[in-house]
């Protein structure tokens, strides 16, 4: 019963961190470039604002353009009780699947890209056949990365990637883990719409990808998908962060493990949210036709760290 | 012990692999000398660690004099160089970048199945670095072979100077002390021999373009 409550727990905390998480990136970001900017808490006001308006939808728009923000919301909830946030407990089984948490949140994108083409505007179309370009270049790199993770620890499950990190720090410093690392955070950034490859802070640009998509959305069903996106760049985050560096992770339900627990994902949420508003304001974004290159170095990453994990392993 | 021994050495030996794949991606040359400065670096911190955990002081010595020769000089040699031949606008591979990252992690492949039996003989803790460093070797050459300027192919033959010494240093935990610095010294002339040639060239045809010396100028 106890186990219920805190995956329940666990999941609203994801959900009601998620504003939070991009509004400090944005703070910090303006910080950074010498502007004063919104406080972090920003996105809450704009969502209350968005919810109490009303959508206005064009004549059109099919029924797959209104189930978009709920599948978009949907999915994110969903990984949100999977993915390990504060709790991992080892000795029982969870359910957390690193393919179907990867998957699930691509199911989400591909509505989005839907949800963009159904109205039959020209923005949405552009911003749907780009997404679709990028994801399908990440994927494979996402597929491989949780191969290189899994070789490690003989299983796809998230307690079990964990407790043999815990048990055994130094494989954490082995090539096959770092390289997975690396190659899981370009994709992060790619799958998030965030700055080498998308621009998060504009709309209205021809680059566009993330906005184009969202461009026809409104009200309560545009609140919906942008809770949705922020829960999902939490969720990369929170995978990023207790995948590759569990330490700090509550393995019990012992108030005080929980505690240590809860502290330690806020802070590691705030180093990577630190990490990715500085590297925001260092680098401009990349050209459309150079974003393929990003991309499949990120998969030569993924696909060293297999090789590097599997073969090396083969030997005595 | 030996388990952590053997994971620094392979977290350099890729990171030494990862500077490589950075000239494959990247474009311009400030790029590719900032990435065999790193390498070096890298290679300076692989050698001191074996030193460490070998009990080998003389490897100590040889780290001293990588991180000065290769971190140091020769980055800001190759420096001068650019500034010297003037600002090139791009560099362009004969293979383009997606191709030949791809190509790279086939020759990393190769390079693990190459030295399984080396790895299946060897005890040394740090016999898991060798299909790295043999990986750095292939895809050095791959840069040499890749790349039209001739100072691209310069910083491809320092690479795989790199790789030589990081091979010996991970396969037999560093050659003698004196045939160490007989290979720096080979490299340095090798490398001032090449900066001379890469000199001519651009005097001679304007441009440090090998595609352009296959037509006469006089």
């Amino acid at each position: 019963m106890s186990r219920v409550a805190a995956v329940l727990l666990q999941t609203l905390l994801a959900v009601a961190l998620a504003p939070a998480l991009t509004g400090f990136i944005r703070w910090l970001k303006a910080r950074l470039q010498g502007r004063r900017g919104a406080p972090p808490w920003q996105p809450y006001f704009e969502l209350r604002k968005l919810f109490a308006k009303e959508a206005v939808m064009s004549h059109t728009a099919s029924w797959i353009f209104t189930a978009t923000p709920f599948v978009v919301f949907g999915t994110s909830v969903a990984v949100a009780s999977l993915v390990p946030l504060v709790l991992a407990p080892t000795d029982r089984f969870i359910v957390g699947d690193l393919f179907a948490v990867v998957y699930l949140l691509l199911l989400g994108t591909f509505f989005l890209a839907l949800g963009g083409l159904d109205t039959g505007s020209p923005f949405g179309g552009m911003g749907a056949s780009r997404e679709m370009t990028v994801v399908a270049l990440t994927e494979p790199t996402v597929a491989l990365s949780i191969v290189a993770l899994a070789l490690n620890a003989g299983s796809t499950n998230f307690s079990q990637i964990v407790g043999r990190t815990i048990a055994d720090p130094v494989t954490a410093l082995g090539p096959g883990h770092l390289l997975a690392f690396a190659a899981l955070f370009v994709v992060t950034l790619a799958e998030t719409g965030r700055l080498p490859v998308d621009n998060p802070s504009t709309h209205l640009e021809l680059t566009m990808i993330h906005e184009a998509m969202i461009l026809e959305y409104s009200g309560p069903y545009l609140a919906l998908i942008e809770w949705g996106s922020s829960l999902k760049l939490l969720l990369f985050f929170a995978l990023a962060a207790n995948l590759f560096m569990p330490w700090g992770l509550a393995l019990s339900f012992a108030p005080a493990a929980l505690a240590v627990g809860l502290l330690s994902v806020v802070l590691k949420l705030a180093i990577l949210a630190t990490a990715v508003a500085v590297f925001e304001t260092r680098i401009a974004k990349l050209r459309l036709f150079r974003v393929p290159e990003l991309l499949s170095a990120s998969f030569v990453l993924a696909l060293l760290a297999v090789v590097s994990t599997f073969l090396a392993g083969q030997t005595p | 012990m030996t388990g952590l021994f053997s994971q620094l050495v392979m977290l350099g030996s890729s990171g030494m692999l990862l500077t490589a794949l950075i000239v494959l991606w990247r474009r311009g040359l400030p790029a590719y000398i900032a990435a065999y400065r790193w390498q070096s670096w890298l290679l300076a911190a692989v050698v001191a660690t074996i030193a460490h955990f070998g009990d080998d002081t003389s490897l100590y010595w040889v780290a001293g004099a990588l991180l000065v020769l290769k971190g140091i000089a020769i980055p800001a040699l190759l420096g001068a160089m650019r500034r010297r031949v003037g600002v090139t606008p791009q560099v362009t591979p004969f293979v383009n970048t997606e191709t030949s990252l791809l190509v790279a992690s086939l020759l990393v492949v190769f390079a693990y199945l190459l030295a399984r039996p080396w790895m299946a003989v060897s005890h040394l803790p740090t016999r898991e670095g060798l299909p790295l460093a043999m990986a750095l070797l292939f895809v050095s050459l791959f840069i040499i072979v890749s790349r039209k300027k001739a100072v691209t192919q310069v910083i491809g033959f320092l690479m795989l100077e790199n790789a030589i010494a990081l091979l010996a240093a991970v396969g037999t935990y560093g050659v003698p002390l004196l045939v160490e610095l007989g290979v720096f010294l080979d490299a340095l002339m090798g490398f001032l021999v090449m900066q001379i040639f890469v000199y001519h060239i651009h005097e001679t045809f304007d441009t440090i373009d090998v595609d352009e010396l296959t037509r006469l100028r006089h």
